[in-house]
Protein backbone atom coordinates (compact mmCIF):
# COMPACT_ATOMS: atom_id res chain seq x y z
CA UNK A 1 0.00 0.00 0.00
CA UNK A 2 2.86 2.27 1.04
CA UNK A 3 4.45 1.36 -2.36
CA UNK A 4 1.20 2.29 -4.39
CA UNK A 5 1.03 5.58 -2.38
CA UNK A 6 4.65 6.31 -3.47
CA UNK A 7 4.20 5.57 -6.51
CA UNK A 8 0.88 8.13 -7.09
CA UNK A 9 3.34 10.54 -5.24
CA UNK A 10 5.67 10.46 -7.75
CA UNK A 11 2.93 10.34 -10.63
CA UNK A 12 1.55 13.35 -8.99
CA UNK A 13 4.97 15.64 -8.43
CA UNK A 14 5.79 15.13 -12.18
CA UNK A 15 2.47 15.73 -13.43
CA UNK A 16 1.31 18.66 -11.73
CA UNK A 17 4.01 21.25 -12.86
CA UNK A 18 2.80 20.43 -16.43
CA UNK A 19 -0.92 20.47 -15.92
CA UNK A 20 -1.16 24.19 -16.67
CA UNK A 21 0.21 24.54 -19.51
CA UNK A 22 -1.41 21.16 -20.90
CA UNK A 23 -4.51 22.78 -19.58
CA UNK A 24 -3.96 25.98 -21.78
CA UNK A 25 -3.29 24.23 -25.09
CA UNK A 26 -5.93 21.36 -24.89
CA UNK A 27 -9.26 22.46 -26.94
CA UNK A 28 -11.87 22.34 -24.83
CA UNK A 29 -15.33 19.93 -25.26
CA UNK A 30 -16.64 22.74 -27.17
CA UNK A 31 -14.15 22.83 -29.55
CA UNK A 32 -15.05 19.32 -30.58
CA UNK A 33 -18.48 19.29 -30.31
CA UNK A 34 -18.17 21.98 -33.75
CA UNK A 35 -15.97 19.34 -35.16
CA UNK A 36 -18.15 17.98 -38.71
CA UNK A 37 -18.23 14.54 -38.77
CA UNK A 38 -15.96 13.28 -41.14
CA UNK A 39 -16.03 9.83 -39.37
CA UNK A 40 -14.96 6.53 -41.42
CA UNK A 41 -13.12 5.46 -44.66
CA UNK A 42 -13.31 7.51 -47.73
CA UNK A 43 -12.35 6.81 -51.48
CA UNK A 44 -12.26 9.48 -54.22
CA UNK A 45 -15.65 9.82 -56.47
CA UNK A 46 -13.96 11.79 -59.12
CA UNK A 47 -10.89 10.88 -60.88
CA UNK A 48 -7.33 12.16 -61.10
CA UNK A 49 -6.36 16.11 -61.09
CA UNK A 50 -7.62 16.98 -64.53
CA UNK A 51 -10.71 15.28 -64.74
CA UNK A 52 -11.49 17.91 -61.15
CA UNK A 53 -13.91 20.77 -61.71
CA UNK A 54 -16.01 22.19 -59.25
CA UNK A 55 -19.15 21.26 -61.44
CA UNK A 56 -18.37 17.79 -61.62
CA UNK A 57 -17.57 16.95 -58.12
CA UNK A 58 -21.21 18.68 -57.45
CA UNK A 59 -20.25 21.74 -55.69
CA UNK A 60 -23.66 23.58 -54.74
CA UNK A 61 -22.12 27.11 -54.34
CA UNK A 62 -21.30 29.30 -57.22
CA UNK A 63 -18.43 28.70 -58.85
CA UNK A 64 -16.20 29.60 -61.64
CA UNK A 65 -15.33 26.45 -63.63
CA UNK A 66 -14.62 25.59 -67.09
CA UNK A 67 -12.64 22.02 -67.70
CA UNK A 68 -9.17 22.36 -66.79
CA UNK A 69 -7.67 19.94 -68.21
CA UNK A 70 -4.50 21.66 -68.40
CA UNK A 71 -3.18 23.99 -66.05
CA UNK A 72 -2.41 27.62 -67.02
CA UNK A 73 1.55 26.87 -67.61
CA UNK A 74 4.32 29.29 -67.64
CA UNK A 75 6.54 28.66 -71.00
CA UNK A 76 8.96 26.84 -69.23
CA UNK A 77 6.09 24.54 -67.48
CA UNK A 78 4.66 23.90 -70.43
CA UNK A 79 7.40 22.56 -72.36
CA UNK A 80 8.66 20.63 -68.90
CA UNK A 81 4.93 19.21 -68.93
CA UNK A 82 5.05 18.03 -72.93
CA UNK A 83 8.36 16.45 -72.48
CA UNK A 84 6.46 14.64 -69.20
CA UNK A 85 3.60 13.59 -71.92
CA UNK A 86 6.51 12.28 -74.34
CA UNK A 87 8.29 10.72 -71.99
CA UNK A 88 4.74 8.66 -70.26
CA UNK A 89 3.64 7.79 -73.57
CA UNK A 90 7.27 6.20 -73.96
CA UNK A 91 7.65 4.46 -70.86
CA UNK A 92 10.12 6.26 -69.79
CA UNK A 93 9.05 8.53 -67.18
CA UNK A 94 10.62 8.43 -63.71
CA UNK A 95 7.50 8.52 -61.28
CA UNK A 96 9.15 8.79 -57.86
CA UNK A 97 6.28 7.32 -55.76
CA UNK A 98 6.84 4.11 -57.89
CA UNK A 99 10.13 3.21 -56.34
CA UNK A 100 8.22 2.43 -53.40
CA UNK A 101 10.02 4.74 -50.69
CA UNK A 102 9.28 8.26 -51.45
CA UNK A 103 5.80 10.16 -50.45
CA UNK A 104 3.24 11.46 -52.88
CA UNK A 105 3.41 14.50 -51.34
CA UNK A 106 0.56 17.85 -51.15
CA UNK A 107 -1.22 17.82 -52.85
CA UNK A 108 -0.76 14.50 -54.68
CA UNK A 109 -1.73 12.08 -51.85
CA UNK A 110 -5.07 13.06 -52.35
CA UNK A 111 -5.10 11.08 -55.74
CA UNK A 112 -4.45 7.45 -55.07
CA UNK A 113 -7.00 4.59 -56.21
CA UNK A 114 -7.60 3.41 -52.06
CA UNK A 115 -9.33 4.73 -48.89
CA UNK A 116 -8.70 7.86 -46.52
CA UNK A 117 -9.46 8.84 -43.33
CA UNK A 118 -9.71 11.90 -42.24
CA UNK A 119 -8.55 12.65 -38.65
CA UNK A 120 -9.58 15.85 -37.02
CA UNK A 121 -9.34 17.24 -34.01
CA UNK A 122 -9.84 21.42 -33.16
CA UNK A 123 -5.57 22.35 -32.79
CA UNK A 124 -4.93 19.41 -36.02
CA UNK A 125 -6.37 17.23 -38.41
CA UNK A 126 -4.41 14.37 -40.43
CA UNK A 127 -5.07 13.17 -43.80
CA UNK A 128 -4.36 9.29 -43.87
CA UNK A 129 -4.12 7.81 -47.29
CA UNK A 130 -3.77 3.78 -47.29
CA UNK A 131 -2.32 3.62 -50.38
CA UNK A 132 1.32 4.85 -49.78
CA UNK A 133 0.79 5.44 -47.10
CA UNK A 134 1.04 9.24 -46.95
CA UNK A 135 0.12 11.40 -44.11
CA UNK A 136 -1.03 15.32 -44.45
CA UNK A 137 -0.57 17.02 -40.96
CA UNK A 138 -2.63 20.40 -41.22
CA UNK A 139 -1.80 22.41 -37.78
CA UNK A 140 -5.34 24.56 -36.78
CA UNK A 141 -3.85 25.85 -33.24
CA UNK A 142 -2.68 28.98 -34.64
CA UNK A 143 0.63 28.69 -35.47
CA UNK A 144 2.39 30.07 -39.05
CA UNK A 145 4.66 28.39 -41.46
CA UNK A 146 7.91 27.90 -39.65
CA UNK A 147 10.42 31.20 -40.57
CA UNK A 148 12.33 31.12 -44.08
CA UNK A 149 15.78 29.36 -41.99
CA UNK A 150 13.67 26.97 -40.32
CA UNK A 151 11.42 26.09 -43.31
CA UNK A 152 13.41 23.35 -45.85
CA UNK A 153 11.50 21.73 -48.85
CA UNK A 154 9.50 18.51 -48.96
CA UNK A 155 7.12 16.15 -50.23
CA UNK A 156 4.36 17.49 -47.96
CA UNK A 157 5.48 20.92 -46.84
CA UNK A 158 4.08 22.70 -43.76
CA UNK A 159 0.80 22.88 -43.73
CA UNK A 160 -1.16 25.19 -41.48
CA UNK A 161 -5.03 26.77 -40.95
CA UNK A 162 -8.11 27.07 -39.10
CA UNK A 163 -11.77 25.75 -39.15
CA UNK A 164 -14.46 28.21 -40.67
CA UNK A 165 -17.20 26.65 -38.70
CA UNK A 166 -17.71 23.43 -40.87
CA UNK A 167 -14.95 23.87 -42.82
CA UNK A 168 -11.23 22.99 -42.70
CA UNK A 169 -9.17 25.58 -44.09
CA UNK A 170 -5.19 25.72 -44.68
CA UNK A 171 -2.43 26.51 -46.73
CA UNK A 172 0.56 24.48 -47.87
CA UNK A 173 4.13 25.42 -48.37
CA UNK A 174 7.47 24.27 -48.81
CA UNK A 175 7.00 21.33 -51.11
CA UNK A 176 9.86 20.17 -53.20
CA UNK A 177 9.16 21.31 -56.51
CA UNK A 178 10.08 19.77 -60.33
CA UNK A 179 10.57 15.88 -59.80
CA UNK A 180 9.10 15.76 -56.94
CA UNK A 181 5.85 18.19 -56.51
CA UNK A 182 4.00 15.68 -59.07
CA UNK A 183 0.08 16.00 -59.81
CA UNK A 184 -0.60 12.39 -60.79
CA UNK A 185 0.76 10.38 -63.48
CA UNK A 186 0.01 12.84 -66.13
CA UNK A 187 2.74 14.34 -65.95
CA UNK A 188 2.29 18.00 -64.10
CA UNK A 189 4.50 19.57 -61.77
CA UNK A 190 4.93 22.32 -60.00
CA UNK A 191 8.29 24.44 -59.05
CA UNK A 192 9.32 24.52 -54.96
CA UNK A 193 7.00 28.12 -55.08
CA UNK A 194 3.79 26.40 -55.39
CA UNK A 195 1.73 27.29 -52.68
CA UNK A 196 -2.18 25.76 -52.32
CA UNK A 197 -5.03 26.70 -50.16
CA UNK A 198 -7.14 24.24 -49.68
CA UNK A 199 -10.71 23.78 -48.26
CA UNK A 200 -12.54 20.84 -47.30
CA UNK A 201 -16.11 21.01 -45.91
CA UNK A 202 -19.03 18.22 -46.13
CA UNK A 203 -21.98 19.10 -48.93
CA UNK A 204 -23.57 15.61 -48.67
CA UNK A 205 -24.08 13.69 -45.49
CA UNK A 206 -21.08 10.89 -46.88
CA UNK A 207 -19.62 13.38 -49.22
CA UNK A 208 -16.65 15.92 -48.87
CA UNK A 209 -16.07 18.48 -51.18
CA UNK A 210 -12.21 19.42 -51.39
CA UNK A 211 -11.41 23.04 -53.01
CA UNK A 212 -7.96 24.15 -53.89
CA UNK A 213 -6.32 26.94 -55.74
CA UNK A 214 -2.74 26.23 -56.46
CA UNK A 215 -0.63 29.25 -56.83
CA UNK A 216 2.89 28.98 -58.23
CA UNK A 217 4.84 31.83 -59.88
CA UNK A 218 7.22 30.04 -61.50
CA UNK A 219 5.24 27.18 -62.96
CA UNK A 220 1.39 29.14 -63.24
CA UNK A 221 0.60 32.01 -65.19
CA UNK A 222 -2.30 32.23 -62.88
CA UNK A 223 -3.95 30.86 -59.89
CA UNK A 224 -5.59 27.00 -60.47
CA UNK A 225 -8.74 26.44 -59.23
CA UNK A 226 -9.46 22.81 -59.03
CA UNK A 227 -12.34 20.90 -57.44
CA UNK A 228 -13.08 17.00 -56.56
CA UNK A 229 -14.69 15.19 -53.70
CA UNK A 230 -14.55 12.22 -51.77
CA UNK A 231 -17.50 9.85 -50.86
CA UNK A 232 -17.77 8.24 -47.61
CA UNK A 233 -17.44 4.30 -48.15
CA UNK A 234 -19.86 1.38 -45.83
CA UNK A 235 -19.60 1.81 -42.19
CA UNK A 236 -17.18 -1.71 -41.70
CA UNK A 237 -14.60 -0.57 -44.01
CA UNK A 238 -11.30 -1.08 -42.66
CA UNK A 239 -8.49 0.61 -44.16
CA UNK A 240 -5.56 -1.92 -44.50
CA UNK A 241 -1.59 -1.53 -44.60
CA UNK A 242 -0.33 -0.93 -47.82
CA UNK A 243 3.75 -2.06 -47.91
CA UNK A 244 4.65 -0.64 -51.58
CA UNK A 245 8.17 -2.66 -51.50
CA UNK A 246 6.12 -6.39 -50.21
CA UNK A 247 5.86 -7.49 -53.37
CA UNK A 248 6.98 -4.88 -56.10
CA UNK A 249 6.97 -6.45 -59.79
CA UNK A 250 6.96 -3.36 -61.36
CA UNK A 251 10.44 -1.97 -60.47
CA UNK A 252 12.41 1.39 -62.36
CA UNK A 253 15.31 1.77 -64.29
CA UNK A 254 17.17 4.97 -64.22
CA UNK A 255 15.91 5.57 -67.45
CA UNK A 256 12.12 5.97 -65.95
CA UNK A 257 11.23 2.27 -67.88
CA UNK A 258 8.91 0.57 -65.31
CA UNK A 259 9.49 -3.26 -65.41
CA UNK A 260 7.38 -6.43 -65.21
CA UNK A 261 9.10 -9.19 -63.19
CA UNK A 262 7.77 -12.63 -63.56
CA UNK A 263 7.30 -15.05 -59.81
CA UNK A 264 10.73 -15.77 -59.95
CA UNK A 265 11.46 -12.08 -60.06
CA UNK A 266 13.10 -12.81 -63.59
CA UNK A 267 12.69 -9.29 -65.73
CA UNK A 268 9.34 -10.36 -68.13
CA UNK A 269 10.00 -7.28 -70.91
CA UNK A 270 11.78 -7.85 -73.95
CA UNK A 271 13.66 -4.52 -74.32
CA UNK A 272 14.78 -3.12 -71.22
CA UNK A 273 16.71 0.34 -71.12
CA UNK A 274 18.72 1.36 -67.90
CA UNK A 275 19.60 -0.09 -64.58
CA UNK A 276 16.64 -0.65 -61.87
CA UNK A 277 17.07 1.91 -59.43
CA UNK B 1 4.25 31.08 -83.35
CA UNK B 2 2.12 28.30 -82.41
CA UNK B 3 1.65 27.75 -77.87
CA UNK B 4 -0.91 25.25 -78.09
CA UNK B 5 -0.11 21.74 -76.91
CA UNK B 6 0.13 18.69 -79.47
CA UNK B 7 -3.19 17.89 -79.94
CA UNK B 8 -2.22 13.74 -79.41
CA UNK B 9 -0.44 14.68 -76.22
CA UNK B 10 -3.65 16.69 -74.65
CA UNK B 11 -6.31 13.60 -75.44
CA UNK B 12 -3.47 11.35 -73.89
CA UNK B 13 -3.67 13.02 -70.77
CA UNK B 14 -7.45 13.64 -70.99
CA UNK B 15 -8.20 10.21 -71.21
CA UNK B 16 -5.38 8.31 -69.30
CA UNK B 17 -5.67 4.48 -68.79
CA UNK B 18 -6.48 3.75 -64.96
CA UNK B 19 -4.27 4.12 -62.86
CA UNK B 20 -2.06 1.31 -60.68
CA UNK B 21 -1.46 4.01 -58.13
CA UNK B 22 2.27 2.61 -57.84
CA UNK B 23 3.56 2.71 -61.34
CA UNK B 24 3.31 3.68 -65.54
CA UNK B 25 0.45 1.15 -66.96
CA UNK B 26 2.76 2.19 -70.34
CA UNK B 27 3.53 -0.86 -70.68
CA UNK B 28 -0.14 -2.34 -71.56
CA UNK B 29 -2.24 -1.99 -74.76
CA UNK B 30 -5.10 -0.51 -73.75
CA UNK B 31 -6.40 -0.48 -77.69
CA UNK B 32 -6.84 -4.49 -77.24
CA UNK B 33 -8.35 -6.79 -74.52
CA UNK B 34 -7.50 -10.80 -74.65
CA UNK B 35 -9.75 -13.38 -73.31
CA UNK B 36 -8.02 -16.46 -71.38
CA UNK B 37 -9.61 -19.36 -70.51
CA UNK B 38 -7.45 -21.81 -68.43
CA UNK B 39 -6.47 -23.04 -64.73
CA UNK B 40 -4.93 -20.66 -61.69
CA UNK B 41 -1.43 -21.49 -60.92
CA UNK B 42 -1.36 -18.86 -57.56
CA UNK B 43 -2.56 -15.93 -56.24
CA UNK B 44 -0.34 -13.55 -54.76
CA UNK B 45 -2.39 -12.01 -52.70
CA UNK B 46 0.33 -8.98 -51.79
CA UNK B 47 0.87 -4.97 -51.83
CA UNK B 48 1.62 -3.26 -54.08
CA UNK B 49 -0.08 -5.46 -56.09
CA UNK B 50 -2.20 -8.47 -56.23
CA UNK B 51 -1.04 -10.94 -59.01
CA UNK B 52 -3.08 -13.84 -60.18
CA UNK B 53 -0.77 -16.52 -62.56
CA UNK B 54 -2.62 -18.03 -65.00
CA UNK B 55 -1.73 -21.51 -67.13
CA UNK B 56 -3.70 -21.02 -70.53
CA UNK B 57 -2.49 -22.06 -73.67
CA UNK B 58 0.38 -23.77 -72.35
CA UNK B 59 1.97 -20.64 -70.89
CA UNK B 60 2.17 -19.17 -67.65
CA UNK B 61 0.68 -15.92 -68.01
CA UNK B 62 1.52 -13.28 -65.12
CA UNK B 63 -2.21 -10.47 -64.69
CA UNK B 64 -1.96 -7.87 -62.36
CA UNK B 65 -4.17 -6.87 -60.40
CA UNK B 66 -5.28 -3.37 -57.80
CA UNK B 67 -4.03 -3.86 -54.61
CA UNK B 68 -5.67 -6.06 -51.57
CA UNK B 69 -7.13 -3.12 -50.28
CA UNK B 70 -9.20 -2.02 -53.37
CA UNK B 71 -9.99 -6.00 -54.43
CA UNK B 72 -11.47 -6.67 -51.37
CA UNK B 73 -14.09 -3.70 -51.45
CA UNK B 74 -14.95 -5.57 -54.81
CA UNK B 75 -15.57 -8.53 -53.38
CA UNK B 76 -12.52 -10.71 -53.64
CA UNK B 77 -11.21 -12.84 -50.38
CA UNK B 78 -7.69 -14.57 -50.22
CA UNK B 79 -8.98 -17.69 -51.41
CA UNK B 80 -11.13 -16.37 -53.97
CA UNK B 81 -8.57 -18.44 -56.42
CA UNK B 82 -7.07 -21.48 -55.65
CA UNK B 83 -4.83 -23.51 -57.48
CA UNK B 84 -6.51 -25.60 -59.99
CA UNK B 85 -9.54 -23.65 -60.41
CA UNK B 86 -10.80 -23.35 -64.03
CA UNK B 87 -11.08 -19.21 -64.92
CA UNK B 88 -11.91 -17.10 -67.93
CA UNK B 89 -9.80 -13.66 -67.46
CA UNK B 90 -9.96 -10.72 -69.60
CA UNK B 91 -6.83 -8.24 -69.46
CA UNK B 92 -4.94 -5.49 -71.33
CA UNK B 93 -2.12 -7.56 -72.66
CA UNK B 94 1.27 -5.94 -72.46
CA UNK B 95 2.49 -4.23 -75.49
CA UNK B 96 5.55 -6.56 -76.67
CA UNK B 97 3.44 -9.48 -76.69
CA UNK B 98 5.05 -11.14 -73.42
CA UNK B 99 2.41 -13.30 -71.45
CA UNK B 100 1.15 -10.98 -69.06
CA UNK B 101 -1.07 -8.02 -68.64
CA UNK B 102 -3.78 -5.79 -66.24
CA UNK B 103 -6.15 -8.02 -65.57
CA UNK B 104 -9.84 -6.22 -66.07
CA UNK B 105 -12.24 -9.09 -65.00
CA UNK B 106 -12.18 -12.55 -64.04
CA UNK B 107 -15.32 -15.14 -64.39
CA UNK B 108 -15.27 -17.57 -61.43
CA UNK B 109 -15.66 -21.66 -61.22
CA UNK B 110 -19.00 -20.41 -59.46
CA UNK B 111 -20.58 -18.10 -61.56
CA UNK B 112 -19.01 -15.16 -60.45
CA UNK B 113 -17.39 -12.20 -62.07
CA UNK B 114 -15.01 -9.68 -60.37
CA UNK B 115 -13.14 -6.44 -61.42
CA UNK B 116 -9.56 -6.42 -60.36
CA UNK B 117 -9.63 -3.43 -58.10
CA UNK B 118 -7.94 -1.37 -60.80
CA UNK B 119 -11.23 0.92 -62.32
CA UNK B 120 -14.04 1.39 -59.79
CA UNK B 121 -17.58 0.01 -60.44
CA UNK B 122 -18.87 -3.34 -61.90
CA UNK B 123 -16.66 -5.37 -63.67
CA UNK B 124 -16.87 -5.48 -67.66
CA UNK B 125 -19.05 -9.11 -68.62
CA UNK B 126 -17.10 -12.04 -69.72
CA UNK B 127 -18.80 -13.71 -72.56
CA UNK B 128 -17.05 -17.21 -72.41
CA UNK B 129 -17.35 -20.05 -69.44
CA UNK B 130 -14.50 -21.40 -67.95
CA UNK B 131 -13.87 -25.07 -69.49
Amino acid sequence: MSRLFAALAAVALIAIPAAPALSQSRPNAQAFARLPDWSGAWTRDTGGFYESTPAQAKDPAPAPTSPRLIPPFTPKFKAIFEDNLRRIAADRYPDPISTCGTPAGWPRLLATPDAYEFVIRPEQSWILSENGPNIARIYTDGRKHPPADELWETYTGSSVGRWEGDTLVFNTVGLKGVGSTILGRQGVVMSDKLMVDTKIRLIEPDRLLITMVLTDPEALTKPWPIAFTFKRLPKDTTVWDYACAENNRNPITDAGQTLTLDPSGKVMDLKTEGQVR
Amino acid sequence: MKSALPLALVLAAACAPPSLAHHSTAMFDFTKSMTLTGTIKELQWTNPHAWVQVIADGKEYSLECGSPNTMSRQGWKRNTVKPGDPVTVMMRPMKDGTPAGMLVSILLKDGRTLGAGVTPGPPPPIAAAPK
